[in-house]
Protein backbone atom coordinates (compact mmCIF):
# COMPACT_ATOMS: atom_id res chain seq x y z
CA UNK A 1 0.00 0.00 0.00
CA UNK A 2 1.39 3.38 -0.88
CA UNK A 3 1.64 5.60 2.14
CA UNK A 4 -0.14 8.84 1.41
CA UNK A 5 -0.23 11.85 3.66
CA UNK A 6 -3.96 11.49 4.04
CA UNK A 7 -3.68 8.09 5.68
CA UNK A 8 -1.73 9.43 8.64
CA UNK A 9 -3.16 11.62 11.32
CA UNK A 10 -0.38 14.15 10.96
CA UNK A 11 -1.39 16.88 8.57
CA UNK A 12 0.94 19.03 6.57
CA UNK A 13 1.00 22.64 7.68
CA UNK A 14 -1.46 24.68 5.71
CA UNK A 15 -0.36 28.07 4.43
CA UNK A 16 -2.22 29.99 7.10
CA UNK A 17 -0.17 28.24 9.77
CA UNK A 18 2.76 30.50 9.04
CA UNK A 19 0.92 33.59 10.20
CA UNK A 20 1.90 35.36 13.43
CA UNK A 21 1.44 33.55 16.73
CA UNK A 22 1.48 36.66 18.94
CA UNK A 23 -0.52 39.81 18.73
CA UNK A 24 0.82 42.48 21.09
CA UNK A 25 -0.92 45.88 21.11
CA UNK A 26 1.56 48.69 20.35
CA UNK A 27 1.23 50.41 23.73
CA UNK A 28 1.06 47.25 25.86
CA UNK A 29 3.53 46.46 28.60
CA UNK A 30 4.96 42.99 28.05
CA UNK A 31 7.15 40.55 29.92
CA UNK A 32 9.03 38.55 27.30
CA UNK A 33 10.46 35.09 27.89
CA UNK A 34 14.22 35.31 27.42
CA UNK A 35 14.35 31.67 26.25
CA UNK A 36 11.65 31.53 23.59
CA UNK A 37 10.49 35.13 23.24
CA UNK A 38 6.83 34.56 24.09
CA UNK A 39 5.30 37.78 25.50
CA UNK A 40 3.07 37.84 28.59
CA UNK A 41 0.84 40.51 30.06
CA UNK A 42 1.78 39.76 33.66
CA UNK A 43 5.09 39.11 35.37
CA UNK A 44 3.89 36.08 37.33
CA UNK A 45 2.61 34.45 34.13
CA UNK A 46 6.12 34.78 32.71
CA UNK A 47 7.54 33.25 35.90
CA UNK A 48 5.11 30.32 35.64
CA UNK A 49 5.83 29.87 31.93
CA UNK A 50 9.59 29.72 32.56
CA UNK A 51 9.12 27.01 35.16
CA UNK A 52 6.75 24.96 32.95
CA UNK A 53 8.39 25.35 29.54
CA UNK A 54 12.10 25.71 30.35
CA UNK A 55 12.56 23.98 33.74
CA UNK A 56 16.17 22.97 33.14
CA UNK A 57 17.50 26.34 32.02
CA UNK A 58 16.51 28.51 34.97
CA UNK A 59 18.86 30.36 37.32
CA UNK A 60 18.21 30.57 41.07
CA UNK A 61 16.29 33.84 40.91
CA UNK A 62 13.98 32.46 38.21
CA UNK A 63 13.37 29.27 40.18
CA UNK A 64 12.51 31.40 43.21
CA UNK A 65 10.15 33.53 41.08
CA UNK A 66 8.44 30.37 39.76
CA UNK A 67 7.95 29.05 43.32
CA UNK A 68 6.44 32.32 44.49
CA UNK A 69 4.14 32.55 41.46
CA UNK A 70 3.11 28.92 41.91
CA UNK A 71 2.18 29.51 45.55
CA UNK A 72 0.10 32.56 44.65
CA UNK A 73 -1.58 30.49 41.96
CA UNK A 74 -2.47 27.74 44.45
CA UNK A 75 -4.11 30.30 46.68
CA UNK A 76 -6.22 31.84 43.94
CA UNK A 77 -7.16 28.34 42.73
CA UNK A 78 -8.40 27.46 46.21
CA UNK A 79 -10.67 30.51 46.11
CA UNK A 80 -11.87 29.56 42.65
CA UNK A 81 -12.67 26.00 43.77
CA UNK A 82 -14.88 27.35 46.52
CA UNK A 83 -16.74 29.57 44.06
CA UNK A 84 -17.15 26.69 41.59
CA UNK A 85 -18.45 24.45 44.36
CA UNK A 86 -20.93 27.17 45.32
CA UNK A 87 -22.11 27.44 41.73
CA UNK A 88 -22.54 23.65 41.49
CA UNK A 89 -24.59 23.55 44.66
CA UNK A 90 -26.70 26.43 43.36
CA UNK A 91 -27.36 24.66 40.04
CA UNK A 92 -28.19 21.40 41.76
CA UNK A 93 -30.58 22.73 44.37
CA UNK A 94 -32.01 25.29 41.98
CA UNK A 95 -33.04 22.56 39.55
CA UNK A 96 -34.21 20.34 42.37
CA UNK A 97 -36.53 23.06 43.64
CA UNK A 98 -37.83 23.88 40.17
CA UNK A 99 -38.59 20.20 39.52
CA UNK A 100 -40.41 20.03 42.84
CA UNK A 101 -42.57 23.01 41.92
CA UNK A 102 -43.31 22.24 38.26
CA UNK B 1 -39.76 1.84 7.49
CA UNK B 2 -39.08 5.46 6.85
CA UNK B 3 -35.73 5.87 5.18
CA UNK B 4 -35.61 9.47 4.15
CA UNK B 5 -35.88 11.39 7.37
CA UNK B 6 -34.11 8.91 9.55
CA UNK B 7 -32.03 11.42 11.56
CA UNK B 8 -34.88 13.23 13.13
CA UNK B 9 -36.58 10.02 14.04
CA UNK B 10 -33.38 8.93 15.70
CA UNK B 11 -33.11 12.27 17.45
CA UNK B 12 -36.51 11.57 18.91
CA UNK B 13 -35.02 8.45 20.43
CA UNK B 14 -32.38 10.64 22.00
CA UNK B 15 -34.95 13.05 23.38
CA UNK B 16 -36.85 10.14 24.88
CA UNK B 17 -33.65 9.03 26.51
CA UNK B 18 -33.32 12.27 28.45
CA UNK B 19 -36.84 11.90 29.74
CA UNK B 20 -36.25 8.28 30.67
CA UNK B 21 -33.08 9.25 32.47
CA UNK B 22 -34.56 12.11 34.45
CA UNK B 23 -37.61 10.04 35.19
CA UNK B 24 -39.86 13.07 35.17
CA UNK B 25 -41.82 12.33 32.05
CA UNK B 26 -43.45 9.27 30.70
CA UNK B 27 -41.70 8.14 27.58
CA UNK B 28 -42.83 5.35 25.37
CA UNK B 29 -40.58 3.32 23.16
CA UNK B 30 -38.83 5.30 20.48
CA UNK B 31 -39.14 3.58 17.17
CA UNK B 32 -37.26 4.69 14.11
CA UNK B 33 -40.20 3.83 11.96
CA UNK B 34 -42.49 6.07 13.99
CA UNK B 35 -41.15 9.13 12.24
CA UNK B 36 -42.31 11.65 14.82
CA UNK B 37 -40.66 13.19 17.84
CA UNK B 38 -42.38 12.60 21.12
CA UNK B 39 -43.99 15.46 22.96
CA UNK B 40 -42.71 16.29 26.41
CA UNK B 41 -44.63 16.18 29.63
CA UNK B 42 -42.30 18.63 31.34
CA UNK B 43 -42.25 22.25 30.12
CA UNK B 44 -39.86 22.80 27.23
CA UNK B 45 -37.98 25.58 29.04
CA UNK B 46 -37.23 23.21 31.92
CA UNK B 47 -36.13 20.44 29.55
CA UNK B 48 -33.76 22.89 27.85
CA UNK B 49 -32.49 24.39 31.10
CA UNK B 50 -31.69 20.95 32.48
CA UNK B 51 -29.58 20.12 29.44
CA UNK B 52 -27.83 23.49 29.57
CA UNK B 53 -27.20 23.16 33.30
CA UNK B 54 -25.70 19.68 32.81
CA UNK B 55 -23.14 21.09 30.39
CA UNK B 56 -22.35 24.05 32.65
CA UNK B 57 -21.97 21.80 35.69
CA UNK B 58 -19.59 19.53 33.75
CA UNK B 59 -17.36 22.50 33.10
CA UNK B 60 -17.32 23.40 36.79
CA UNK B 61 -16.43 19.80 37.63
CA UNK B 62 -13.62 19.72 35.06
CA UNK B 63 -12.25 22.95 36.52
CA UNK B 64 -11.55 21.09 39.79
CA UNK B 65 -8.88 19.06 38.03
CA UNK B 66 -5.92 21.45 38.20
CA UNK B 67 -3.01 19.00 38.29
CA UNK B 68 -1.06 19.70 35.10
CA UNK B 69 0.95 16.46 35.25
CA UNK B 70 -2.22 14.39 35.62
CA UNK B 71 -3.85 16.06 32.60
CA UNK B 72 -0.75 15.55 30.47
CA UNK B 73 -0.49 11.91 31.50
CA UNK B 74 -4.06 11.23 30.41
CA UNK B 75 -3.59 12.91 27.06
CA UNK B 76 -0.12 11.52 26.43
CA UNK B 77 -1.01 7.92 27.22
CA UNK B 78 -0.45 5.57 24.33
CA UNK B 79 1.41 2.56 23.05
CA UNK B 80 2.44 1.36 19.62
CA UNK B 81 0.55 -1.46 17.93
CA UNK B 82 2.42 -4.09 15.97
CA UNK B 83 2.07 -3.44 12.26
CA UNK B 84 3.07 -6.75 10.69
CA UNK B 85 -0.19 -7.48 8.97
CA UNK B 86 -0.84 -3.88 8.10
CA UNK B 87 0.20 -4.24 4.47
CA UNK B 88 -1.96 -7.31 3.84
CA UNK B 89 -4.87 -5.75 5.71
CA UNK B 90 -4.42 -2.59 3.65
CA UNK B 91 -4.66 -4.48 0.36
CA UNK B 92 -7.73 -6.40 1.52
CA UNK B 93 -9.30 -3.13 2.67
CA UNK B 94 -8.68 -1.45 -0.66
CA UNK B 95 -10.22 -4.39 -2.47
CA UNK B 96 -13.31 -4.29 -0.23
CA UNK B 97 -13.65 -0.56 -0.85
CA UNK B 98 -13.52 -0.89 -4.63
CA UNK B 99 -15.93 -3.84 -4.65
CA UNK B 100 -18.30 -1.82 -2.43
CA UNK B 101 -18.26 1.15 -4.81
CA UNK B 102 -18.90 -1.13 -7.78
CA UNK B 103 -21.80 -2.77 -5.91
CA UNK B 104 -23.38 0.60 -5.11
CA UNK B 105 -23.18 1.69 -8.74
CA UNK B 106 -24.34 -1.61 -10.29
CA UNK B 107 -27.12 -2.46 -7.82
CA UNK B 108 -28.13 1.19 -7.61
CA UNK B 109 -28.76 1.35 -11.34
CA UNK B 110 -30.07 -2.15 -12.10
CA UNK B 111 -31.14 -3.62 -8.71
CA UNK B 112 -34.59 -3.52 -7.08
CA UNK B 113 -36.23 -0.09 -7.00
CA UNK B 114 -37.58 -0.38 -3.45
CA UNK B 115 -35.34 1.39 -0.95
CA UNK B 116 -35.63 -1.20 1.79
CA UNK B 117 -34.40 -4.07 -0.37
CA UNK B 118 -31.85 -2.26 -2.51
CA UNK B 119 -28.27 -3.04 -1.56
CA UNK B 120 -26.96 0.33 -2.80
CA UNK B 121 -29.23 2.27 -0.44
CA UNK B 122 -28.53 -0.03 2.49
CA UNK B 123 -24.79 -0.14 1.85
CA UNK B 124 -24.42 3.63 1.60
CA UNK B 125 -26.68 4.70 4.47
CA UNK B 126 -26.60 1.75 6.86
CA UNK B 127 -23.23 0.18 6.09
CA UNK B 128 -21.18 3.24 5.28
CA UNK B 129 -22.61 6.46 6.70
CA UNK B 130 -23.98 4.83 9.87
CA UNK B 131 -21.83 1.72 10.41
CA UNK B 132 -18.43 2.61 9.03
CA UNK B 133 -18.57 6.14 10.46
CA UNK B 134 -19.30 4.66 13.90
CA UNK B 135 -16.31 2.31 13.68
CA UNK B 136 -14.23 5.32 12.62
CA UNK B 137 -14.58 7.06 15.97
CA UNK B 138 -15.06 3.93 18.08
CA UNK B 139 -12.05 2.04 16.66
CA UNK B 140 -10.06 3.85 14.01
CA UNK B 141 -10.24 5.45 10.61
CA UNK B 142 -10.54 2.53 8.18
CA UNK B 143 -11.90 4.82 5.44
CA UNK B 144 -8.37 6.14 4.93
CA UNK B 145 -7.60 2.67 3.56
CA UNK B 146 -11.00 1.62 2.22
CA UNK B 147 -11.71 4.79 0.21
CA UNK B 148 -12.16 3.27 -3.26
CA UNK B 149 -11.76 6.61 -5.01
CA UNK B 150 -8.33 7.03 -3.46
CA UNK B 151 -7.36 3.52 -4.55
CA UNK B 152 -8.53 4.27 -8.10
CA UNK B 153 -6.91 7.72 -8.12
CA UNK B 154 -3.58 6.17 -7.12
CA UNK B 155 -3.78 3.90 -10.17
CA UNK B 156 -4.61 6.74 -12.55
CA UNK B 157 -2.07 9.17 -13.98
CA UNK B 158 -1.99 12.69 -12.58
CA UNK B 159 -1.24 16.10 -14.08
CA UNK B 160 0.26 17.03 -10.67
CA UNK B 161 -0.63 20.70 -10.87
CA UNK B 162 0.34 22.35 -7.60
CA UNK B 163 -2.69 22.70 -5.34
CA UNK B 164 -3.40 26.40 -4.69
CA UNK B 165 -2.35 26.98 -1.07
CA UNK B 166 -4.64 29.89 -0.42
CA UNK B 167 -7.69 27.77 -1.35
CA UNK B 168 -6.75 25.38 1.47
CA UNK B 169 -9.65 23.25 2.65
CA UNK B 170 -12.41 25.70 1.69
CA UNK B 171 -13.51 23.33 -1.13
CA UNK B 172 -14.06 20.68 1.57
CA UNK B 173 -16.19 23.14 3.58
CA UNK B 174 -18.29 23.98 0.51
CA UNK B 175 -18.41 20.29 -0.46
CA UNK B 176 -19.73 19.26 2.95
CA UNK B 177 -22.47 21.90 2.84
CA UNK B 178 -23.48 20.85 -0.69
CA UNK B 179 -23.58 17.16 0.23
CA UNK B 180 -25.78 17.84 3.26
CA UNK B 181 -28.06 20.10 1.24
CA UNK B 182 -28.52 17.34 -1.36
CA UNK B 183 -29.10 14.79 1.38
CA UNK B 184 -31.79 16.92 3.01
CA UNK B 185 -33.75 18.12 -0.04
CA UNK B 186 -33.52 15.13 -2.37
CA UNK B 187 -34.78 11.57 -1.82
CA UNK B 188 -31.25 10.12 -1.88
CA UNK B 189 -32.21 7.52 0.71
CA UNK B 190 -35.40 6.48 -1.09
CA UNK B 191 -34.47 6.19 -4.76
CA UNK B 192 -31.65 3.80 -5.65
CA UNK B 193 -31.22 5.21 -9.17
CA UNK B 194 -30.85 8.73 -7.84
CA UNK B 195 -28.37 7.62 -5.19
CA UNK B 196 -26.27 5.74 -7.74
CA UNK B 197 -26.25 8.83 -9.98
CA UNK B 198 -25.14 11.00 -7.05
CA UNK B 199 -22.37 8.54 -6.13
CA UNK B 200 -21.26 8.44 -9.77
CA UNK B 201 -21.27 12.25 -9.95
CA UNK B 202 -19.28 12.57 -6.76
CA UNK B 203 -16.81 9.94 -8.00
CA UNK B 204 -16.26 11.80 -11.27
CA UNK B 205 -15.64 15.12 -9.49
CA UNK B 206 -13.28 13.50 -6.99
CA UNK B 207 -11.30 11.55 -9.58
CA UNK B 208 -11.06 14.67 -11.76
CA UNK B 209 -9.70 16.64 -8.81
CA UNK B 210 -7.18 13.92 -8.01
CA UNK B 211 -6.23 13.75 -11.68
CA UNK B 212 -5.42 17.47 -11.84
CA UNK B 213 -3.84 18.11 -8.43
CA UNK B 214 -2.61 14.64 -7.47
CA UNK B 215 -4.39 12.27 -5.06
CA UNK B 216 -2.35 13.37 -2.01
CA UNK B 217 -3.27 17.04 -2.19
CA UNK B 218 -6.83 16.41 -3.27
CA UNK B 219 -7.75 13.95 -0.53
CA UNK B 220 -5.82 15.82 2.17
CA UNK B 221 -7.25 19.25 1.39
CA UNK B 222 -10.29 19.35 -0.88
CA UNK B 223 -12.29 16.14 -0.38
CA UNK B 224 -15.01 16.67 2.25
CA UNK B 225 -15.74 12.98 2.90
CA UNK B 226 -12.11 12.05 3.51
CA UNK B 227 -11.88 14.97 5.95
CA UNK B 228 -15.00 14.03 7.90
CA UNK B 229 -13.63 10.53 8.41
CA UNK B 230 -10.16 11.85 9.26
CA UNK B 231 -11.60 14.12 11.96
CA UNK B 232 -13.84 11.38 13.32
CA UNK B 233 -10.78 9.13 13.34
CA UNK B 234 -8.95 11.56 15.60
CA UNK B 235 -11.45 10.69 18.31
CA UNK B 236 -10.73 6.96 17.96
CA UNK B 237 -8.58 4.89 20.33
CA UNK B 238 -6.50 3.60 17.40
CA UNK B 239 -4.61 6.27 15.53
CA UNK B 240 -1.84 6.47 13.00
CA UNK B 241 1.38 8.18 14.05
CA UNK B 242 4.75 8.44 12.37
CA UNK B 243 5.76 4.94 13.49
CA UNK B 244 2.60 3.03 12.60
CA UNK B 245 -0.62 2.42 14.51
CA UNK B 246 -0.88 3.57 18.11
CA UNK B 247 -3.34 2.94 20.90
CA UNK B 248 -4.56 5.96 22.89
CA UNK B 249 -7.47 7.00 25.07
CA UNK B 250 -10.64 7.91 23.09
CA UNK B 251 -10.95 11.61 22.37
CA UNK B 252 -7.74 12.59 24.14
CA UNK B 253 -5.83 13.16 20.93
CA UNK B 254 -8.12 16.09 20.13
CA UNK B 255 -6.05 18.34 22.37
CA UNK B 256 -2.88 18.02 20.26
CA UNK B 257 -1.54 21.21 18.72
CA UNK B 258 -1.81 21.69 14.95
CA UNK B 259 -4.64 19.19 14.58
CA UNK B 260 -6.68 21.98 13.06
CA UNK B 261 -4.53 24.38 11.11
CA UNK B 262 -5.84 27.63 9.71
CA UNK B 263 -9.23 29.33 9.47
CA UNK B 264 -10.39 26.99 6.68
CA UNK B 265 -10.05 23.94 8.91
CA UNK B 266 -11.73 25.72 11.82
CA UNK B 267 -14.60 26.47 9.42
CA UNK B 268 -14.84 22.79 8.50
CA UNK B 269 -15.20 21.69 12.12
CA UNK B 270 -17.89 24.34 12.69
CA UNK B 271 -19.65 23.23 9.49
CA UNK B 272 -19.65 19.62 10.73
CA UNK B 273 -21.49 20.75 13.85
CA UNK B 274 -23.88 23.07 12.00
CA UNK B 275 -25.06 20.48 9.48
CA UNK B 276 -26.08 18.20 12.36
CA UNK B 277 -28.37 20.95 13.65
CA UNK B 278 -29.62 22.05 10.22
CA UNK B 279 -30.71 18.55 9.41
CA UNK B 280 -33.13 18.53 12.34
CA UNK B 281 -34.07 22.20 12.21
CA UNK B 282 -35.75 22.07 8.79
CA UNK B 283 -38.43 19.66 9.96
CA UNK B 284 -39.55 21.68 12.99
CA UNK B 285 -42.90 23.54 12.89
CA UNK B 286 -40.96 26.71 13.71
CA UNK B 287 -39.06 26.44 10.44
CA UNK B 288 -42.33 25.91 8.56
CA UNK B 289 -43.96 28.91 10.22
CA UNK B 290 -40.90 31.05 9.66
CA UNK B 291 -40.64 30.24 5.97
CA UNK B 292 -44.32 30.21 5.00
CA UNK B 293 -44.56 34.05 4.81
CA UNK B 294 -41.53 33.97 2.53
CA UNK B 295 -42.73 31.20 0.24
CA UNK B 296 -46.30 32.48 -0.15
CA UNK B 297 -45.33 35.74 -1.89
CA UNK B 298 -43.21 33.70 -4.28
CA UNK B 299 -39.76 33.02 -2.88
CA UNK B 300 -38.77 29.72 -4.51
CA UNK B 301 -38.41 27.06 -1.79
CA UNK B 302 -35.52 25.48 -3.65
CA UNK B 303 -33.61 28.69 -3.01
CA UNK B 304 -34.69 28.84 0.61
CA UNK B 305 -32.95 25.65 1.74
CA UNK B 306 -29.42 26.35 0.48
CA UNK B 307 -29.66 30.00 1.57
CA UNK B 308 -30.71 28.98 5.09
CA UNK B 309 -27.88 26.43 5.13
CA UNK B 310 -25.36 29.12 4.21
CA UNK B 311 -26.75 31.74 6.60
CA UNK B 312 -26.85 29.29 9.50
CA UNK B 313 -23.28 28.24 8.80
CA UNK B 314 -22.21 31.89 8.75
CA UNK B 315 -24.02 32.42 12.05
CA UNK B 316 -22.37 29.40 13.73
CA UNK B 317 -18.95 30.50 12.46
CA UNK B 318 -19.62 34.04 13.64
CA UNK B 319 -20.61 32.86 17.11
CA UNK B 320 -17.51 30.68 17.33
CA UNK B 321 -15.26 33.56 16.27
CA UNK B 322 -16.95 35.85 18.77
CA UNK B 323 -16.30 33.28 21.51
CA UNK B 324 -12.66 33.16 20.48
CA UNK B 325 -12.44 36.99 20.65
CA UNK B 326 -14.01 37.03 24.10
CA UNK B 327 -11.77 34.20 25.26
CA UNK B 328 -8.75 36.14 24.08
CA UNK B 329 -9.92 39.24 26.00
CA UNK B 330 -10.80 37.39 29.19
CA UNK B 331 -7.56 35.45 29.33
CA UNK B 332 -5.54 38.61 28.63
CA UNK B 333 -3.18 36.70 26.37
CA UNK B 334 -0.92 37.89 23.56
CA UNK B 335 -1.61 34.76 21.53
CA UNK B 336 -3.55 35.72 18.40
CA UNK B 337 -7.25 34.82 18.18
CA UNK B 338 -6.30 32.62 15.19
CA UNK B 339 -4.15 30.44 17.46
CA UNK B 340 -6.97 30.12 19.99
CA UNK B 341 -9.53 29.37 17.26
CA UNK B 342 -7.42 26.49 15.95
CA UNK B 343 -6.68 25.07 19.36
CA UNK B 344 -10.25 25.09 20.64
CA UNK B 345 -11.94 23.80 17.45
CA UNK B 346 -10.96 20.08 17.71
CA UNK B 347 -12.92 19.54 20.97
CA UNK B 348 -16.06 20.31 18.95
CA UNK B 349 -15.39 17.12 16.98
CA UNK B 350 -16.22 15.16 20.15
CA UNK B 351 -19.66 16.82 20.22
CA UNK B 352 -20.24 15.95 16.56
CA UNK B 353 -19.22 12.36 17.32
CA UNK B 354 -21.68 12.20 20.23
CA UNK B 355 -24.55 13.39 18.04
CA UNK B 356 -23.63 11.08 15.18
CA UNK B 357 -23.65 8.09 17.51
CA UNK B 358 -26.99 9.16 18.99
CA UNK B 359 -28.49 9.56 15.52
CA UNK B 360 -27.19 6.44 13.88
CA UNK B 361 -26.67 3.64 16.42
CA UNK B 362 -30.38 2.80 16.53
CA UNK B 363 -30.75 3.34 12.79
CA UNK B 364 -27.87 0.97 12.15
CA UNK B 365 -29.09 -1.76 14.51
CA UNK B 366 -32.66 -1.65 13.18
CA UNK B 367 -31.59 -1.98 9.55
CA UNK B 368 -28.48 -4.17 9.88
CA UNK B 369 -30.52 -7.39 9.27
CA UNK B 370 -31.93 -5.86 6.06
CA UNK B 371 -28.38 -5.06 4.96
CA UNK B 372 -27.30 -8.65 5.65
CA UNK B 373 -30.18 -10.01 3.55
CA UNK B 374 -29.41 -7.63 0.69
CA UNK B 375 -25.73 -8.57 0.83
CA UNK B 376 -26.59 -12.25 0.56
CA UNK B 377 -28.84 -11.78 -2.47
CA UNK B 378 -28.32 -8.34 -4.04
CA UNK B 379 -30.70 -8.83 -6.97
CA UNK B 380 -33.61 -10.34 -5.06
CA UNK B 381 -36.54 -8.10 -4.13
CA UNK B 382 -38.25 -9.86 -1.20
CA UNK B 383 -41.63 -8.56 -0.06
CA UNK B 384 -40.54 -8.33 3.55
CA UNK B 385 -37.08 -7.77 5.01
CA UNK B 386 -36.07 -8.43 8.60
CA UNK B 387 -35.46 -5.47 10.90
CA UNK B 388 -34.47 -5.40 14.53
CA UNK B 389 -36.91 -4.26 17.20
CA UNK B 390 -35.20 -1.96 19.67
CA UNK B 391 -35.99 -2.28 23.39
CA UNK B 392 -37.66 0.63 25.18
CA UNK B 393 -34.61 1.61 27.19
CA UNK B 394 -32.60 2.07 24.03
CA UNK B 395 -33.14 5.84 23.94
CA UNK B 396 -31.03 6.20 27.08
CA UNK B 397 -27.96 5.09 25.11
CA UNK B 398 -28.51 7.83 22.58
CA UNK B 399 -28.89 10.43 25.29
CA UNK B 400 -25.80 9.19 27.10
CA UNK B 401 -23.72 9.48 23.96
CA UNK B 402 -24.82 13.10 23.43
CA UNK B 403 -23.82 13.92 26.99
CA UNK B 404 -20.54 12.00 26.81
CA UNK B 405 -19.67 13.89 23.62
CA UNK B 406 -20.12 17.17 25.46
CA UNK B 407 -18.13 15.95 28.48
CA UNK B 408 -15.20 14.85 26.33
CA UNK B 409 -15.30 18.19 24.50
CA UNK B 410 -15.20 20.13 27.78
CA UNK B 411 -12.37 18.01 29.12
CA UNK B 412 -10.29 18.23 25.93
CA UNK B 413 -10.71 22.00 25.75
CA UNK B 414 -9.70 22.14 29.42
CA UNK B 415 -6.49 20.25 28.62
CA UNK B 416 -5.77 22.38 25.55
CA UNK B 417 -6.17 25.53 27.64
CA UNK B 418 -3.73 24.19 30.22
CA UNK B 419 -1.27 23.54 27.45
CA UNK B 420 -1.72 27.02 26.04
CA UNK B 421 -1.64 29.23 29.13
CA UNK B 422 0.95 29.35 31.93
CA UNK B 423 -1.56 30.24 34.68
CA UNK B 424 -4.26 27.69 35.49
CA UNK B 425 -6.89 30.21 36.45
CA UNK B 426 -6.21 32.00 33.17
CA UNK B 427 -6.79 28.67 31.39
CA UNK B 428 -10.08 28.11 33.20
CA UNK B 429 -11.31 31.64 32.49
CA UNK B 430 -10.39 31.30 28.80
CA UNK B 431 -13.11 28.63 28.61
CA UNK B 432 -16.03 30.77 29.83
CA UNK B 433 -17.15 31.94 26.35
CA UNK B 434 -16.84 28.43 24.90
CA UNK B 435 -18.87 26.95 27.72
CA UNK B 436 -21.53 29.60 27.15
CA UNK B 437 -21.62 28.65 23.46
CA UNK B 438 -21.79 24.95 24.33
CA UNK B 439 -24.69 25.53 26.71
CA UNK B 440 -26.46 27.48 23.95
CA UNK B 441 -25.74 24.71 21.44
CA UNK B 442 -27.00 21.97 23.75
CA UNK B 443 -30.19 23.88 24.41
CA UNK B 444 -30.72 24.48 20.68
CA UNK B 445 -30.25 20.77 19.94
CA UNK B 446 -32.59 19.75 22.74
CA UNK B 447 -35.14 22.27 21.52
CA UNK B 448 -34.99 20.68 18.07
CA UNK B 449 -35.57 17.18 19.45
CA UNK B 450 -38.44 18.40 21.65
CA UNK B 451 -40.29 19.79 18.62
CA UNK B 452 -42.84 17.67 16.76
CA UNK B 453 -41.48 16.58 13.41
CA UNK B 454 -43.21 17.86 10.29
CA UNK B 455 -42.63 16.88 6.67
CA UNK B 456 -40.03 18.96 4.88
CA UNK B 457 -42.14 22.06 4.17
CA UNK B 458 -42.69 23.60 0.71
CA UNK B 459 -40.89 20.83 -1.20
ZN1 LIG C 1 9.66 30.61 27.01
Amino acid sequence: MTETVATTDEQPASPSATEETYDVPADAETYDCSYCGRPFAREDWLALHRGLAHPNDLDDAEVEAFRAAHEDEEESLATFRLQALGALVLIYFGLLMIYALV
Amino acid sequence: MTFGRRHRAALAVCGLGLLAATGTASAHGGSLAGGGRESLTIPTWLFLSTGGAAVGASFLLASFVTDRAFIERIHGWGRPLSGEFERVLGLVGQLIGVVGLAAVLVIGFVGPTTARTNLAILLVWVGWWAGLAMTTYLLGNAWATLNPLKTLADLLPTLDRSYPDRVGSWPAVAGLLVLVWLEVVSPLADQPRLLASAVAGYSVVTLAGALVFGPDDWFTQADPVERVFRYYGRFAPIGRGEDGLRLRLPGMDLSTPRLVDGPDEVAFVVALLWVTTYDGLVTTPAWRDLTTPLVEPGVPPHLLYPVALAIGFGFFLGVYRLAVRLSSDISDTYLTPAVLAQRFAPPLIAIAVGYHFAHYLGYFLVLAPSLAVALASPFADPATVPTLELPEWFGAIALTSVIVGHLVAIWVAHAAAYDLFPARLQAIRSQYPFIAVMVFYTMTSLWVVSQPEVALPHL
